[in-house]
């Protein structure tokens, strides 16, 4: 057998090695309902903020401790304990990932991200509405 | 209907420049490819000189701040200062490719001067190159598929303002304030590492494609192997100006973003960092082939450098079409190029492979399943279509591997240089591959959703769960980094820097390898002496093994090369180059590698109410800080002055102090962890409590009025001298949303970083009168808390007796508890005493007000049994103290990083400078 070979076999045992190691580590995207049959595990879920629900930020309590509500793509809400001072902008977020597990009824989040709506869709927005008054 | 105040006039004529480029660039690629030198020139020049004045056009636009054209309203506002104008050319994937063709044609106009046999083959490629950026910029619609973005669309022709009734006014520009003022830039990009890491970025980019060319010039004619010296000089440079473009990226994030790093593994910062992998991988392969007769894995040299350039434009590709959703902090949004990237990236895959084929009946086969899929994917089975595609690149590559190139019999030495050489070029390839396949995830479940019924099906039926979690096609990078990617990409790093360190003294062919471990004999000690210091100066864990490793195999490479340069090429400039651009690689990995692990978070949530929440999600590397308190983090004292607004920043001041060893006397008595202790002698206080505790300290189990009344809370040490002053801010930005951004005190061996994690931008809401807040606190008796300055106790309940009721205007039917409140500052500690009424079983509120104290209270409901009552606290505007949520870290050593990237710069540039004046002298027309 060829030096070669050896080690073009070698690379493939490592390539595959790679990927098998770290696909355990994989999360999943789900929805909460899903979320709820892996309880403990490190999932995925993105959302849109719920606004019948105030969010709530007491930092003379605890600073890293932000609650609030979320529906998920199937339109379930949650109650979600996000584990960091509450980000700015939260309210106004478009879209928002959370990373972390369901815990009992909650779920708590110990990494987010938020997208939050581009200035020229807020605009756009706001240009549709009645709203609108020209500066005759 | 004429609209009034528009340049349209600019717009056509700018539209018309990109449609000039776009033939042109058509031209100049039919020239080359026939062989019609001179028209291809002049076609490219023409190409060249109009995506200039695109460029310069642009830039007038906004500086004219011409906000009827939809590209500068969306970047440019009239705030912004002028030195932000490259930032905003760049902030849109218009500006983005604008940028990188600049760098083409500057790379091309320099690839038009040279004279070799290349230069058609060379400049057909880079033509086409072009052809696909320019199309980029068309903004021409066909039905529902878009090709291009134009950077001078008008904002009302704009399709998401369609058929907007403002569309329809002829002076809207005037008649709407919001038409004079643009949205500005995103606030995170107006930073002065964001003028000058994109350009640098894409000129990496650019440069890529350089050797691309060059190789599918050698795949055409497989005689001559003279391409490899050009290719070579430009991989290098590629190599030098890619790696520093991406750790400038990192340098940015660093000193402008918060998330305490430089490096985080993001999508879009990986998807830059493969192609530099495979860049540099295929750089040593040419150095191995570039003066044999005998070629040596000649497949691999090839690809290594067409994966590079395919790589970029995958990274294009997964950045800008918005593919990656949400994985990523900073890609862009869909804006609806996707099918036209797609294009773009498959239609070099295709060529690049169909290339590597060199039997014409393959070549032939290889074009019709092509052409077929192509069908297919029209008729709407588009993942369908690009799987097959994939599968037959899989064939095509190990069809080319096994049979369409030249090779070799005889077995290379193990001791020869080209064989590590090789072995370190696998080791980048391994690494390349993993960081794809993490980044590439969003894109894999595309494939696994029209597989998910047959995956689920096998799943099934053979009861296993890793199919059926497949079937799902709901797969998400995870957030641990070390198991996603240290896990893989530690250990290999391991084995690169040790081959790094090894290969260099190495000859050709063979060595004997005596003499090798003899002159590594330094080296390896220097780099035992050095990881022992390490373990000495860090708390490394067990677990962190395969960062040791790595930490003295970097060591190794570094003091390796350095030795090299010290003993062999003392003099030889020329010789320089290889050996200082690996030292300076191996000080970038020492570096991140010692300031991430050895992070040192130096605030730490200590008021946090963690009992409410479980262990996993305690997060304790956040701490709030009052206006003008002082608290201890790790070796300072860090006091919170004020803050104030200077331009769109909020900047808060946070003070150092270092700290001054405390002295406690006999009879002090001090809490640690519940307990109270007495002090038995005089003595300094040393870091730790517990290494005082017994020589120092008395365990007091019941402490007497005196000791309860005397304990404070144990102290390492007082605040001393003021030492610096950083100052963390939040830029104000209404529309994108406030964002914070960290101060960073820099010394040569390590740096602390501050940042704000949330603070006050604006005074909080308060009704009429400046009352806030208005929480209702569940409170038992003896319990405590801070409104503001002021320390409030409930100190006990009682019921209010029949005689006191008159003086407090009550019923002799009533009936009411008093709380004994005591509410204790700086200046006063009074008693107080709110009720609760119950009058014919209906609840009377009582509102009570401490006016000395600005705080306003009302008991809501009370039970006797618990001793609890929930009560509602006011506090006045007047008494409200600021405060903010910080965070504070150490990153030790950060500066060998850096140090390291201007070193791989410098070298990779001599390296460059070295080759052009050996291959120039041997050929005049390299």
């Amino acid at each position: 057998m060829k030096r070669s070979h050896i080690l073009s076999l070698l690379l493939v045992a490592a390539l595959i090695g790679s990927f098998i190691a770290t696909f355990t580590s994989t999360s999943r995207s789900v929805n909460f309902a899903e979320a709820m049959e892996f309880a403990g595990e490190e999932c995925k879920v993105s959302g849109t903020l719920n606004t019948a629900f105030p969010v709530e930020y007491n930092p003379e309590v605890d600073p890293t401790k932000t609650v609030f509500h979320m529906f998920d793509a199937t339109g379930a809400s949650k109650r979600v304990v996000l584990n960091q001072p509450k980000p700015t902008g939260l309210e106004n977020s478009e879209s928002i990932d959370l990373y972390g597990s369901v815990v009992g009824e909650e779920f708590h989040a110990t990494e987010m991200l938020m997208k939050c709506p581009s200035k020229y869709n807020e605009n756009n927005h706001v240009l549709m509405g009645e709203d609108l008054q020209a500066e005759d | 209907m004429e609209y009034i105040g528009e340049w349209t006039g600019i717009a056509s004529f700018g539209q018309g420049l990109i449609a000039l480029a776009f033939g042109a660039s058509f031209v100049s690629l039919v020239a080359f490819l026939c062989g019609w030198k001179s028209v291809g020139r002049k076609a490219f020049y023409v190409h060249s000189i109009s995506t200039f004045a695109t460029i310069a056009l642009i830039f007038a636009l906004f500086g004219a701040h011409r906000y009827e054209f939809e590209y500068i309203w969306k970047h440019l506002n009239n705030e912004m200062p002028m030195r932000f104008i490259f930032s905003a050319f760049w902030g849109g994937q218009e500006g983005g490719f604008l940028l990188w063709m600049f760098w083409h044609n500057v790379l091309g106009l320099v690839l038009l001067r040279s004279d070799s046999k290349w230069h058609n083959a060379v400049l057909a490629t880079v033509a086409a190159i072009e052809l696909f950026l320019t199309s980029m910029l068309l903004g021409i619609y066909f039905g529902n598929f878009q090709l291009g973005l134009d950077p001078f669309l008008l904002l009302r022709d704009a399709p998401s303002n369609a058929g907007l009734p403002w569309t329809a006014r002829a002076d809207y520009l005037t008649a709407f304030p919001m038409f004079q003022d643009g949205q500005g830039l995103n606030p995170l990009l107006q930073n002065y590492w964001m003028t000058i890491h994109p350009p640098t970025l894409f000129l990496g980019f650019a440069s890529t494609s350089i050797p691309f060319a060059y190789a599918l010039a050698g795949l055409a004619d497989r005689s001559d192997s003279s391409w490899m010296k050009p290719a070579l000089r430009w991989s290098i440079f590629g190599i030098g100006i890619l790696g520093t473009g991406i750790l400038m990226g990192g340098a940015w994030a660093y000193e402008a973003l918060s998330f305490g790093g430089f490096w985080a593994w993001d999508p879009v910062e990986n998807s830059s960092l493969v192609p530099w992998l495979t860049l540099v991988a295929g750089a040593h392969l040419l150095l191995i082939n570039r003066n044999r007769k005998k070629p040596m894995a000649l497949f691999s040299t090839y690809y290594f450098l067409l994966i590079s350039f395919l790589l970029v434009l995958y990274s294009t590709f997964l950045t800008k079409s918005g593919i990656l959703g949400d994985t990523s902090v900073h890609s862009f949004v869909d804006s609806g190029i996707l099918p036209q990237l797609l294009v773009y990236v498959l239609s070099f895959v295709a060529l690049a492979h169909f290339m590597l084929l060199r039997l014409t009946a393959w070549k032939s086969a290889f074009g019709a399943i092509l052409a077929l899929l192509l069908l297919v994917a029209v008729k709407g089975y588009v993942v369908e279509a690009i799987g097959v595609f994939l599968l037959m690149l899989v064939v095509t590559s190990v069809k080319a591997y096994r049979s369409d190139f030249e090779r070799t019999e005889e077995e290379e030495s193990i001791w020869g240089r080209e064989f590590w050489m090789f072995v370190g070029s696998l080791l980048f390839l391994v690494s390349a591959a993993h960081i794809t396949w993490q980044t590439s995830l969003p894109v894999f479940n595309q494939f696994l959703e029209p597989l998910s019924p047959i995956l689920a099906q096998w799943g099934e039926s053979w009861n296993n769960q890793m199919l059926l979690d497949l079937s799902k096609h709901n797969l998400a990078p995870g957030t641990d980094l070390d198991q996603t990617y240290h896990l893989v990409q530690v250990p290999l790093a391991v084995l690169i820097m040790a081959v790094m360190g090894l290969a260099q003294w190495l000859k050709y062919k063979s060595t004997n390898m005596k003499t090798v471990a003899k002159n590594l004999f330094y080296a390896t000690a220097l780099s035992v002496v050095g990881t022992g210091a390490l373990i000495w100066a860090y708390p490394f864990d067990w677990w962190e093994l395969p960062r040791v490793a790595l930490l003295f195999t970097a060591l190794f490479a570094v003091f390796s090369n350095a030795d090299y340069i010290l003993r062999m090429a003392r003099g030889k400039w020329k010789q320089w180059g290889s050996p200082v651009a690996h030292v300076g690689f191996g000080l970038v990995i020492f570096g991140a590698v010692l300031s991430t692990s050895q992070k040192d978070i130096i605030s730490q949530n200590q008021i946090g109410d963690i009992s409410t929440l479980n262990e996993e999600l305690n997060n304790r590397e956040d701490l709030l800080i009052m206006e003008g308190d002082t608290l201890s983090m790790g070796p300072y004292f860090v006091s919170y002055r004020d803050r104030y607004q200077e331009g769109i920043h909020v900047k808060f001041r946070m003070d150092y102090f270092d700290k001054a060893p405390h002295t406690y006397q006999p009879g002090d008595v001090v809490f640690f962890d519940g307990m109270v202790f007495e002090a038995k002698e005089t003595h300094e206080a040393s870091p730790q409590f517990s290494d005082d505790l017994e020589d120092h300290w008395m365990f007091i189990p019941f402490p007497n009025e005196r000791q309860a009344k005397t304990a404070q809370l144990w102290k390492a040490g007082v605040p001393g001298n003021r030492l610096f002053t950083l100052e963390p801010r939040i830029q104000l930005n209404e529309q994108m949303g406030n964002a914070p951004e960290p101060d960073t005190k820099h010394w040569l061996h390590r740096d602390l970083y501050t940042h704000i994690k949330w603070g006050r931008v604006s005074p909080p809401e308060t009704d009429e009168e400046g009352w806030m807040g208005g929480r209702t606190h569940t409170m038992q008796v003896g319990d405590s808390m801070l409104v503001g300055h002021t320390l409030m106790t409930i100190d006990s309940l009682r019921a209010v007796a029949d005689t006191e009721k008159p003086e407090r205007g009550l019923l002799q039917k009533d009936l009411a508890i008093a709380a004994c409140v005591s509410l204790k500052n700086k200046e006063r500690d009074t008693p107080h005493q709110p009720l609760y009424i119950v009058r014919d079983s209906t609840i009377i509120p009582d509102l009570y007000e401490a006016e000395a104290y600005g705080i306003k209270m009302r008991i809501e409901t009370f039970d006797p049994q618990a001793e609890t009552l929930e009560m509602t606290v006011w506090e006045h505007e007047s008494v409200r103290r600021d405060f903010v949520v910080m965070q504070a870290s150490i990153f030790p050593l950060i500066n060998v990083l850096w140090l390291g990237c201007i070193l791989m710069a410098i070298g990779t540039f001599m390296a460059v400078w070295a080759r052009w004046k050996t291959d120039t002298k041997s050929r005049p027309h390299g």
